[in-house]
């Protein structure tokens, strides 16, 4: 199957600013992928070269098989919400719909009609007096009535309240249940995408840290709990992801392949996904 | 796309046509009544002293005519603000070219519909003006023959309609480059001031090579005159036939010297009353050389000056959409 993402050695950079640098990914089709990393890691900048907003300086990019932006075909397969979900603020709830409808052939308007009114917007507001959350909803609704196969949203929950956000996202999944699409949700924290996601990229630092299926991650990641001797030197097939030492201890967490319990002279625990952003968040921070 | 362009554009094209009727009506009554005096007067011509009535014919209208042709010249500039800059630029601003440029439309595409659309409305609005004036201002033009000096020769005919379609991708073309509507507004007015400046003066005069003619100083010629500097200078020398006068010498007796401060020619400016100057002059036998465009190059000049413009504005078009498809972001 085609995938959804491939990058290969991808890098974009603004002046002399790397935004993102070495970048190399594959993910399969039919999941939903959650980009993590703190503000500035490249989040934006990797979702706008998968659009074809931007174009790499160096690699290459390839969506559902073709290089993005370059015709109408692939245009017309992927659903991009932006940051801060920009609408026209003179035009209409209605009239961002017939926008949709005249440029996009595979428009699917009773769609968009259900969604409109699922969510209580008035078809004659114009769009510049919605709230964020509304807002959201309708660049949602532009998004995906075009019927893609892989929707892309830039911090969708990022404008949003607790309560819209929570709203927006089970919204979001059932369109892609609906569609059957793949989805790229980019967040700076964990927590608005972990309900949702199955696959996860975090990013730090403007390269990749770490990418997979969340439920491979989780079984490749082990903290493993002892004195510092014991934890100094690993066994092969051990790569220390970040290690923490305290007086009373040390804690490290791990990648292994192996999938049985690692043996040694130390405790090993499962960690929760929170706990592995965090590792390689703080790996790229002190790296920097 | 020609939807979503219209629907951006409605309320500048709605705001452009109420413009743009209102020029019209009144140009339409102008023509008439200019018409009707133009009648009136070559009925009073065939009794004699035609150039006094003549003069009376053109000084009526020529407040109106000029003002009209100012704001022709000033029209495209209005345009490439108001109408080009904020076509890309305001995109960019509120950020919704992100939205746009995820639709099932290529950027290429998106670009040709609004260049297109608001492309032709800016030559149409400079067309319909130019040609209302042209034809109101037509009986005038003949008489005051001087259709090719730079203020005349700007805003008849099709030299407008290239000034509209270049300032509008300027202003196209400085909006998309500088990202923001009130800076490439600012731009896209010092530009404009700056082409439409040096073009007639340093860049016109060129097309075709000038030539050049003696005028001598006569009776009927100094009354003509708009200007006499003491340094033995002259300006506003006319030449039967309409070409435009590119550059006048200084006043120069038989010989081809140059009268400069002497002190006859201070005498006749400064001390002979207004009435007498023309006879002061005249009777000493000097003459200007003057290098001109003749009449008959008129639609020339047109036309070049036309295609000048209609190649600027493919290269800033070229450029819209080089850097369109290429690094924005």
């Amino acid at each position: 199957m085609t995938p959804v993402l491939e990058a290969e050695g991808l890098g974009k950079r603004y002046g002399r600013r790397r935004a993102l640098t070495d970048c190399d990914l594959s993910i399969p089709p039919g999941r939903v992928i959650g980009l993590v990393g703190p503000n500035g890691a490249g989040k934006s900048t990797l979702l706008q070269l998968a659009c074809g907003l931007i174009k790499p300086t160096s690699g290459t990019i390839t969506v559902l098989g073709q290089r993005p932006g370059t015709d109408a075909a692939q245009l017309a397969k992927v659903g991009f919400v932006a940051q801060d979900t920009p609408v026209y603020a003179a035009l209409s709830v209605a009239d961002h719909l017939r926008m949709g409808a005249h440029l996009n052939p595979g428009w699917d308007g009773q769609l968009a009609q259900r969604r409109i009114a699922q969510i209580g917007l008035d078809p004659k507001q114009r769009a510049g007096r919605l709230s964020g959350g509304q807002r959201a909803q309708l660049a949602l609704t532009v998004a995906v009535a075009k019927r893609p196969d892989l929707l892309i949203f830039d911090e969708p929950a990022a404008a949003l309240d607790p309560l819209a956000r929570r709203g927006f996202l089970e919204n979001l999944m059932e369109f892609i249940a609906d569609l059957g699409a793949s989805a790229i949700l980019s967040s700076h924290a964990l927590s608005d995408v972990q309900r949702v996601c199955d696959y996860l990229i975090v990013l730090a630092d403007s390269r990749v840290q770490v990418a997979g299926e969340v439920t491979q991650l989780l079984e490749r990641h082990r903290r493993l709990s002892g004195s510092r001797n014991e934890l100094e030197v690993l066994p092969p097939g051990f790569e220390v992801v970040h290690a923490d030492h305290t007086v009373n201890g040390s804690s490290v967490v791990v990648r292994t392949n192996r999938a049985a319990a690692p043996s040694g002279p130390w405790q090993w625990a499962e960690i929760d996904l929170e706990a592995l952003v965090l590792a390689y968040m703080t790996r790229a921070e002190a790296q920097r | 796309m020609i939807w979503m362009t219209w629907r951006q554009f409605r309320t500048q094209a709605v705001l452009g046509i109420a413009a743009l009727l209102l020029l019209a009506c009144y140009l339409l009554i102008l023509g008439e009544q200019i018409r009707h005096t133009y009648n009136t007067d070559l009925a009073l011509c065939a009794k004699g002293s035609c150039s006094g009535v003549m003069n009376e014919f053109t000084g009526q209208y020529d407040l109106q005519t000029e003002i009209l042709g100012y704001v022709l010249i000033v029209v495209p500039a209005v345009i490439g603000m108001f109408w080009g800059v904020p076509l890309i630029a305001r995109e960019l601003e509120a950020g919704t070219h992100r939205l746009a440029w995820n639709q099932t439309v290529t950027r290429g595409r998106w670009l040709t519909a609004k260049l297109g659309l608001v492309g032709l409305a800016a030559v149409a609005f400079t067309g319909l003006y130019s040609l209302l004036l042209t034809w109101a201002a037509s009986p005038l033009d003949a008489v005051r023959d001087d259709r090719f000096t730079p203020l005349v020769f700007d805003d008849r005919n099709i030299v407008p309609l290239a000034y509209g379609a270049f300032a509008f991708v300027l202003g196209m073309a400085l909006g998309l480059f500088i990202g923001r509507t009130v800076p490439a507004m600012a731009a896209v007015l010092v530009v404009f001031v700056v082409v439409q400046g040096v073009m007639p003066t340093m860049v016109r005069p060129h097309y075709l090579t000038p030539v050049s003619q003696t005028v001598a100083l006569t009776k009927a010629e100094v009354s003509g005159l708009s200007f006499f500097g003491e340094y033995g200078t002259v300006g506003g020398v006319h030449v039967a036939g309409g070409p435009w006068i590119v550059s006048t010498s200084a006043v120069l007796d038989r010989s081809g010297q140059e009268v400069g401060h002497t002190s006859w020619w201070s005498d006749c400016v400064n001390v002979a009353a207004p009435a007498q100057l023309p006879d002061c002059i005249s009777k000493q036998n000097v003459h200007v050389e003057v290098t001109l465009q003749p009449a008959g190059r008129y639609w020339t000049f047109q036309w070049y000056e036309t295609g000048i413009f209609a190649l600027f504005t493919a290269v800033l078009a070229g450029l819209c959409f080089w850097r369109i498809r290429g690094r924005l972001s």
